[in-house]
């Protein structure tokens, strides 16, 4: 039999029995019986349980399989017989039958395991969840050994179909993928670019592109009037836990449209995507302006699966005797407040009053929160006596409240400071007290986004340049009237993340021209940065628009992983960094020499493999992480030299004995009388006596980066 | 609190009972072995404001033999030399024995310029367990005393087995008991010709007059070779600084020590707060033995390979020889003063070859003198020959009472 023959492990069942079948796969887990082995044999398909026993098998294929460990690669040949009842495995689909081997193949052995594969037990009823304490690190490093597990796998195959659906539902519709360009221009626009840089071109560089924007503006103008492209995009920032340098976009763009086209077209494609998740979307899905998002939630992205939306108080206080609400009145500020429902029994006056008032919300930039409880007669605080009896009734009949709730209300003179500090209250609350319903999926628009935003020196664009705004009638030198400008952009968010987003571009030359007066960009800046797109505006350029979506993030949503790294086959880990090739990593000198790098920084700047890295003592500093002083470094450099000879004199005297580390001979064995346990210094928490800074039973050290 | 101690204890225990094998000795360690709530620094900005949690495994065994523990004395950084070491001189001020960390010698050479005994024990006879080392391989915890009887009852309670210390070897303990009595002379010396090239013209004279001393009680002197004498140093030096660069590496300011104020990101916060831990000659030390890690790996190797011969070669001269003879301390060589990497291991010299081998070695006073000058009689043994030793030198030293 030829692997032509295979047969695939998860598909056989009842219809099989009495077949000869061919399998090939890895050894999942293994039972050994005595004189019967039972392994568990995988493929991508699933598991089969093959049973190697003497009568059937014969004694030389025993002593073969005698030999099988964990994820050996073997080829088997057996017959397909019913379990014995009683003996079925349900935690299998293929448990009611199993394969009597006749005959034994090892395609390849495996080393001892970093961690164990298998995730199915072979005896019914008994769990065989891993240990899920493997450090993720070490699976990345591993990767290869990771993705063997079916967890893993189905992640993969099920991103896969999800990717299939938005390809298939594309083409329906008329899109045509067409691939741009990974090395392009750096534009100095948004995030950091990963630079490439040129052999050819000594000192320059290409850029990994942040999305395929610009050219995808450009095949409109090409007249593709549909294009879509899964495609990377990379962007140099900082780190965060769930975020990679590279991901993988959903990039499309269509012209001859408005937004509607676009709403209907992206909801009915997500709630195709969602179904390989089992989630079912629907539609159509509710529209929020930005504004309205602020109001209610203090976020553009609002997480809508529970309520506690905001309530403006601000008119409630309009004639208040209380002193911190009229000062901040007084300078044009606002009151607004959160009714957490019935939960007065959670939430004590010292949870409110020590934690809320003075440690968490100061953290989210407000000075201060005033909270209340609804009592019977009325409402129970710190300062509520400060309020005047019209003003007690108005907060209650503003919040609708009713006895056990309790009003949070933030005040400040800055509007988006209390939208911000109360929205992040909102999901802190939320979260604490377990409001959030799982398994529920919110998916809204966010709409009418202001198109600038103020700086120090004017405005600056909130999504990119490039975005039509509601009006075309502005004067680019009035500020205010360009902050009061909206774009016409979207954010298609889901449970208060943001999933993806686009706009309405700008098809006109003059139109674009004064976006980028004011903006404040000088003529010679434009043409530097963006003078061949512009010029493309310049040849019948059609309206258009168009709309992008993380692929990461949508599939670990649809998903349900906790992080977007489970949906990716290759990630790098938290820190950037990838442990299984160890990249990024140092390049030879000669490298960076053919490519002209060396000398890049010009005097006085530190650049890998330049002259400062050549210093052998400034090496040892880095390697060592013992930073000197000018005083020290003669006298170091002295005994680094002197250490250099000495180099010298062994290795021309070293002869052929091995090499001794110690002079007695120590057996590694285990402490007697001993088992594992936590050290009871670290129970008491004595262990941080020594540390220079602790901070809640940990040891607090700088950040990673800066 | 005097010069020589950084910590004096309050003694309020109870004085032990007689029965106990060290009642009412007075001890004072150095503040890199462990005492439980004692500040322990090791000399060093690193280990700032460090206090163990447990007694290393020698101050357990000395606080349940009845030993009095005076208190810390100071010392060179990492116990790095001499510099700053003041726990000899304590000796001569509330404390019968002082427990010093011989890494090159240092217990051997500071008793040597006190007129002391100083004994370093065989490599693996007692536990390093709570002792803030640098140099695992060859560092051990020596003894000083005005005597040897306390220097071998001191020994007979800190030497053995200690399952905490996985670096201790499976073998059989050394008796130290019948040490003092159990000498049965006449017994064959060794010095090593290649070793008397060090020797200015009053060492030479005063190394003589201590053979003379050791001829006079029975024990026959003859010259023999060890070829690759002259690379014991280099070999030590590569070694050391490779164990030492690699010891220190704890000290990374997170779970004890000194932390830089500097650090803005972690590379950073290790690079400030190490650069400012350490001070010369222990820095320049760590970069060499960061220049052999990342350097030049192989020079680390070779130098494992010569020691493993070092210890044939000196295992066979001892097969042949009962001791080895040297003197310890050089004139010209101060190893109080020495301020760099360089000038430390040429004080040592004559010491460094017995923590190479993992030796026993003890410095005898009042034999090796000329001009009034003490150099001091260093006598080295077989690995685990230590009673015979001490009973060699506890020959010695009472002629030198008799006179």
């Amino acid at each position: 039999m030829t692997f032509s023959e295979r047969l695939h492990c998860g598909l056989l069942g009842l219809p099989d029995v009495g077949e000869e079948v061919l399998l090939a796969g890895w050894v999942d887990a293994l039972r050994d019986h005595g004189e019967v082995l039972f392994i568990h044999l995988r493929d991508r398909s699933g598991i089969v349980q093959v049973v190697f026993s003497p009568g059937p098998s014969g004694a030389e294929v025993c002593t073969a399989a005698a030999g099988l460990k964990a994820e050996y690669c073997i080829r088997v040949k057996g017959r397909v017989v019913k379990r014995i009842e009683g003996t079925e495995n349900p935690g299998i689909a293929t448990g009611e039958i199993e394969v009597a081997a006749t005959e034994l193949t090892v395609l390849s052995k495996a080393g001892t395991l970093p961690f164990p594969i298998s995730e199915k037990s072979m005896v019914a009823g008994v769990s065989a969840k891993r240990d899920e304490s493997v450090s993720e690190d070490l699976r990345l490093q591993y990767r290869y050994l990771d993705l063997r597990r079916p967890t893993m796998q189905d992640h993969l195959v099920k991103r896969h179909r999800v990717a299939k659906i938005v390809r298939d539902y594309l083409d329906e519709q008329g899109f045509v993928e067409v691939e741009t360009p990974m090395l392009t221009k750096s534009t100095p626009e948004g995030a950091r670019d990963y630079l490439v840089p040129s052999r050819h071109y000594p000192k320059s560089f290409y850029a990994l592109p942040q999305s395929p924007q610009l050219f995808k503006q450009l095949l409109m103008v090409s007249g593709m009037e549909r294009y879509f492209q899964i495609v990377r995009c990379f962007r140099d920032e900082d780190l965060r836990p769930n975020r990679q340098p590279e991901f993988t976009q959903l990039d499309l763009e269509a012209s001859f449209i408005e937004e509607e086209y676009l709403y209907s077209l992206f909801e009915e494609m997500t709630v195709r995507m969602f179904r390989v998740g089992g989630v079912e979307l629907p539609r159509p899905y509710p529209r929020m302006t930005w504004l309205d998002a602020m109001n209610l939630t203090g976020s553009d992205r609002p997480d809508l699966r529970f309520g506690m939306t905001f309530k403006d108080a601000t008119d409630v206080f309009t004639n208040t005797g209380y002193g911190i609400f009229k000062q901040i009145l007084g300078r044009g500020g606002c009151i607004k407040g959160i009714n957490v429902k019935g939960q007065s029994e959670r939430l004590s006056k010292n949870i409110l009053q020590n934690e809320y008032a003075k440690e968490i919300v100061p953290g989210f930039g407000a000075k201060g929160m005033t909270w209340m409880r609804v009592v019977d007669g009325g409402l129970e605080s710190n300062i509520v006596q400060f309020f005047s009896d019209a003003e007690r009734r108005g907060i209650l009949e503003r919040f609708a409240a009713e006895k056990g709730d309790v009003i949070l209300m933030i005040a400040d003179p800055s509007w988006p400071l209390v939208c911000s500090a109360l929205g992040q209250l909102r999901l802190h609350l939320a979260e604490r007290l377990g409001l959030i319903p799982r398994d529920v999926y919110y998916p809204l628009w966010v709409t009418d986004f202001p198109l600038f935003e103020a700086t120090e020196h004017g405005v600056t664009s909130s999504h990119h340049p490039f975005t039509m705004p509601d009006r075309t009638d502005f004067d680019p030198e009035k500020v205010d009237e360009l902050l009061a400008l909206k774009s016409r952009a979207y954010d298609l968010v889901m449970n208060g993340e943001e999933l993806g987003g686009g706009s309405i571009r700008i098809n006109d030359r003059a139109l674009q021209n004064r976006i980028f007066k004011a903006l404040g960009l000088s003529d010679a800046e434009v043409e530097e940065k963006f003078g061949f797109f512009l010029k493309a505006l310049e040849y019948g350029a059609p309206p258009h628009g168009g709309i992008a979506l993380g692929m990461d993030r949508v599939v670990a949503m649809i998903l349900g992983t906790p992080s977007i790294r489970e949906v990716i086959a290759f990630p790098k880990n938290r820190s950037a960094y990838c442990p299984l090739t160890d990249a990024p990593s140092t390049v030879a000198s000669a490298q960076l020499a053919e490519l002209g790098l060396l000398d890049l920084g010009g005097a006085g700047q530190a650049l890998p493999g330049g002259l400062e890295q050549q210093d052998l003592v400034d090496r040892l500093v880095w390697v060592s992480r013992i930073a000197i002083d000018d005083a020290e470094r003669a006298d170091i450099a002295a005994a680094v030299a002197d250490a250099k000879n000495v180099a010298g004199l062994v290795r021309n005297n070293s002869g052929d004995d091995e090499p001794m580390t110690s002079v007695v001979v120590v057996e590694n064995h285990t402490r007697e009388g001993t088992t594992a346990r936590v050290s009871e210094f670290a129970q008491t928490g004595e262990i941080f006596k020594n540390a220079p800074a602790e901070k809640g039973g940990f040891f607090k050290v700088a950040a990673v980066l800066e | 609190m005097s010069g020589i101690y950084t910590y004096k204890n309050v003694l309020t225990d109870a004085p032990a009972g007689a029965a106990s094998p060290l009642a009412g000795v007075r001890v004072v360690v150095q503040p890199n072995i462990s005492v439980r709530g004692w500040p322990c620094d090791a000399g060093s900005k690193a280990l700032e404001g460090f206090v163990p949690l447990q007694d290393a495994e020698v101050v357990t065994r000395l606080k349940s033999a009845g030993a009095l523990l005076v208190g810390s004395s100071r010392m060179a950084e990492l116990g790095f030399g001499l510099t700053g070491e003041t726990s000899v001189r304590s000796l001569g001020e509330g404390a019968d024995v002082a427990a010093m960390t011989d890494t090159m010698g240092e217990a051997r050479v500071a008793s040597a310029t006190e007129g002391f005994f100083g004994f370093k024990p065989s490599f693996g006879l007692v536990s390093r367990f709570g002792l803030i080392g640098l140099v695992p391989s060859m560092e051990c915890t020596g003894v000083a005393g005005r005597d040897l009887n306390s220097i071998i009852d001191i020994m007979t309670t800190i030497a053995g087995k200690d399952p905490n210390d996985p670096s201790m070897p499976d073998e059989p303990p050394v008796d130290f008991t019948s040490t003092p009595q159990g000498f049965e002379g006449p017994f064959r010396a060794g010095i090593v010709k290649e070793s008397l090239d060090l020797l200015n013209e009053t060492e030479a004279h005063a190394f003589k007059a201590g053979l003379a001393r050791m001829e006079a009680i029975g024990a026959a002197i003859e010259e023999v070779s060890l070829p690759g004498y002259s690379l014991f140093r280099a070999v030590h030096n590569t070694v050391a600084a490779v164990e030492a660069s690699s010891s220190a590496g704890k000290y990374d300011s997170v779970r004890f020590g000194h932390r830089s104020p500097q650090g803005r990101n972690w590379n950073e916060m290790y690079l400030a707060s190490r650069g400012e831990s350490f001070r010369l000659p222990v820095k320049a030390f760590l970069f060499q033995g960061a220049f052999f890690q990342f350097e030049d790996y192989g020079a680390f190797e070779d130098a494992c390979r010569i020691r493993n011969r070092l210890v044939r070669e000196t295992t066979d001269v001892l097969g042949a020889v009962d001791f080895l003879v040297f003197p310890t301390r050089r004139m010209e060589h101060d190893a109080w003063a020495a301020g760099s990497v360089r000038a430390v291991y040429e004080s040592f010299m004559l010491t460094l070859p017995a923590n190479v081998t993992g030796s026993p070695a003890v410095q005898v006073p009042g034999c090796a003198v000329h001009d009034g000058v003490d150099i001091g009689l260093q006598i080295m043994g077989r690995r685990r020959d230590d009673a015979r030793l001490l009973s060699a030198a506890s020959a010695i030293a009472s002629s030198v009472l008799r006179g």
